[in-house]
């Protein structure tokens, strides 16, 4: 801003409250559409930039290609906590059309440095424990044939999400990279994620609880003509010890090979098949 | 509704949710709640669409979170597939849900080809950026990945519905009891794999004990999922300042 005092022939170029509600918008309708394995989200951040480029770099079409360009590198986040990489990224760039010296490498590692703790943040709160915190309250009126049961999750989570979105860009926008940086100066970032961690940690161990139901039927006859019922004797050990291990082994499977969904639904389908036949599960 | 007006729609909505037009409004769409809503809309049968679904949506409820976009199993594709058939067929949650499962493994490859496919707008956009054309950095990004999204995903859910009615209701009446049982065990155990996923994706061990605090809470003190919600954001800001000590 500085600048703009000792050279007084720059005139300031604001964004308007237009330009972030757009790219706001244009964000978190397409954020997922063109995501591709080559450069994932980078083609919808580019596109949420336009408006706030056009309005910046209205005199300087080398200026708005080499935006365009910038804003065209590998990106990707979870589009709802992500949304403050917007703002900052609108920050950066109000203020680069203004004089500051930012180079592209500023702002693209501003972006690339956030995408991956912000990503982490999104997914442990947003999709792994809102949204299953959401469906599995209106489960109930569903399996009761209620239309709430469907109206209810699909009104509940958008605007939840939306709104946190919106909030998010809005003011990161007008904190700026600033704000940002000393965050994760000062580890609030990192005790953000922590604490998104533990909460998430802690949902998954209800939700595997609630929803994997294995058990097994098996009854052994033993001689006097009683019979055990290995389930009860399971309970009494440790109950729920089978959606426990079923969790675990596949935790413990892709931890030693890596994501192989393929092999891990085949075996679930094999010991599903086979137990069921036997009469183990 | 005709078989025909039923299995065009489901097309259509497996399309547009899967478009994720609007982030987390289209990752709702996808879900086999929303989808029952929709079933229940067009058939008429509220109560059973509902039912269903809810039965479908508990196998699903792992793989909400998909870090990385990257799906291990599609609860759209399963559910415009499973739940109408199993609508109009009059078949049970658990046999809608036997049904489902395999129909969510295969919607893991139609995303993979479509973010395969994508690539090539991107380097649309490439050159729309060189001659300054935002209108095709727009298109490359809304319009282009809608169209080949209806080509690639419309013909597989109307096909299934098209012509699956009458398959599963012969299928369904020669289907031996274990095979029916084996799908109830395969539902029983797939939510785990999300589950698995998302622990993995958090990818810190030394959190694995908070994971137990939820389970136990569950198994033995019967504690609703929202009380556990609660409880995890106290103990989130409780343990907060852990994340300073941490590797540092």
């Amino acid at each position: 801003m500085e600048n703009t005092e000792t050279k007084p022939e720059v005139k300031t170029n604001k964004l308007s409250k237009k330009e972030v509600n757009k790219a706001f918008w244009i964000y978190q309708l397409g954020c997922e559409e063109s995501n591709s394995y080559e450069r994932l989200q980078s083609l919808i951040f580019c596109a949420s930039m336009i408006p706030a480029i056009k309005k910046l770099y209205t005199h300087d079409e080398d200026a708005q290609k080499d935006a365009l360009k910038r804003h065209l590198v590998f990106f990707n986040t979870e589009g709802t906590i992500g949304a403050s990489i917007q703002g900052i990224a609108l920050a950066m760039e109000e203020e680069k059309a203004n004089g500051a010296e930012i180079s592209d490498s500023a702002i693209t590692s501003i972006k690339t440095g956030l995408m991956g703790p912000l990503a982490g943040i999104g997914d442990s709160v947003i999709w792994a424990a809102l949204m299953p915190i959401i469906i599995s309250i209106f489960i109930p009126m569903a399996k009761q044939g209620s239309a709430l049961g469907g109206v209810g999750p699909l009104v509940i989570y958008t605007i939840v999400t939306m709104y946190i979105s919106y909030l998010l860009i809005k003011r990161s926008y007008r904190l700026g990279k600033a704000s940002i940086t000393s965050l994760l100066q000062n580890g609030m970032i990192k005790q953000v994620i922590y604490g998104a961690n533990v909460l998430g940690m802690m949902m998954m161990g209800a939700l595997s609880a609630s929803y994997v139901t294995v058990s097994t039927p098996l009854k052994l006859h033993v001689s006097g003509g009683s019979t055990i019922v290995l389930q009860t004797i399971l309970d009494s050990m440790f109950k729920g010890v089978l959606p426990l291990l079923a969790v675990f082994s596949i935790y413990w499977f892709m931890e030693k090979k890596g994501p192989r969904y393929g092999i891990i639904i085949g075996s679930i389908i094999v010991i599903s098949l086979v137990g069921s036949f036997f009469g183990i599960l | 509704m005709h078989a025909v007006g039923l299995s065009i729609a489901m097309g259509l909505y497996f399309w547009f949710a899967n478009l994720r037009f609007g982030y987390t409004f289209s990752g709702m769409l996808k879900q086999p709640l929303s989808v029952a809503l929709v079933v229940g809309l067009l058939t008429g049968k509220m109560a059973d669409a509902m039912t269903i679904g809810a039965g479908v949506q508990l196998m699903f409820l792992g793989v909400t979170s998909t870090p990385g976009g990257n799906v291990p199993n599609d609860p759209a594709l399963a559910g415009t597939i499973a739940i109408p058939i199993a609508v109009v067929v009059g078949l049970s949650a658990q046999a809608a849900v036997a049904l489902a499962v395999p129909f969510g493994v295969l919607g893991v490859f139609l995303d993979q080809l479509r973010r395969t496919i994508n690539a090539t707008w991107v380097h649309m956009a490439d050159n729309d950026a060189e001659k300054l054309n935002y209108r095709g950095i727009y298109l490359a990004a809304f319009l282009y990945p809608a169209i080949m999204g209806l080509i690639i995903r419309f013909p597989v859910v109307f096909a299934a519905n098209y012509f699956g009615q009458g398959a599963v209701q012969s299928l369904i009446s020669i289907i031996p009891q274990w095979l029916m049982h084996g799908f109830e065990v395969m539902g029983a155990i797939l939510p785990a794999l999300g589950f698995a996923l998302t622990i993995s994706v958090i990818g810190k061990k030394t959190l694995l004990p908070y994971f137990l605090i939820g389970f136990i809470a569950v198994m033995y003190f019967k504690a609703d999922i929202m009380a556990i919600a609660v409880i995890g954001t106290c103990i989130a800001f409780l343990v907060r300042n852990n994340a300073l000590k941490e590797e540092a």
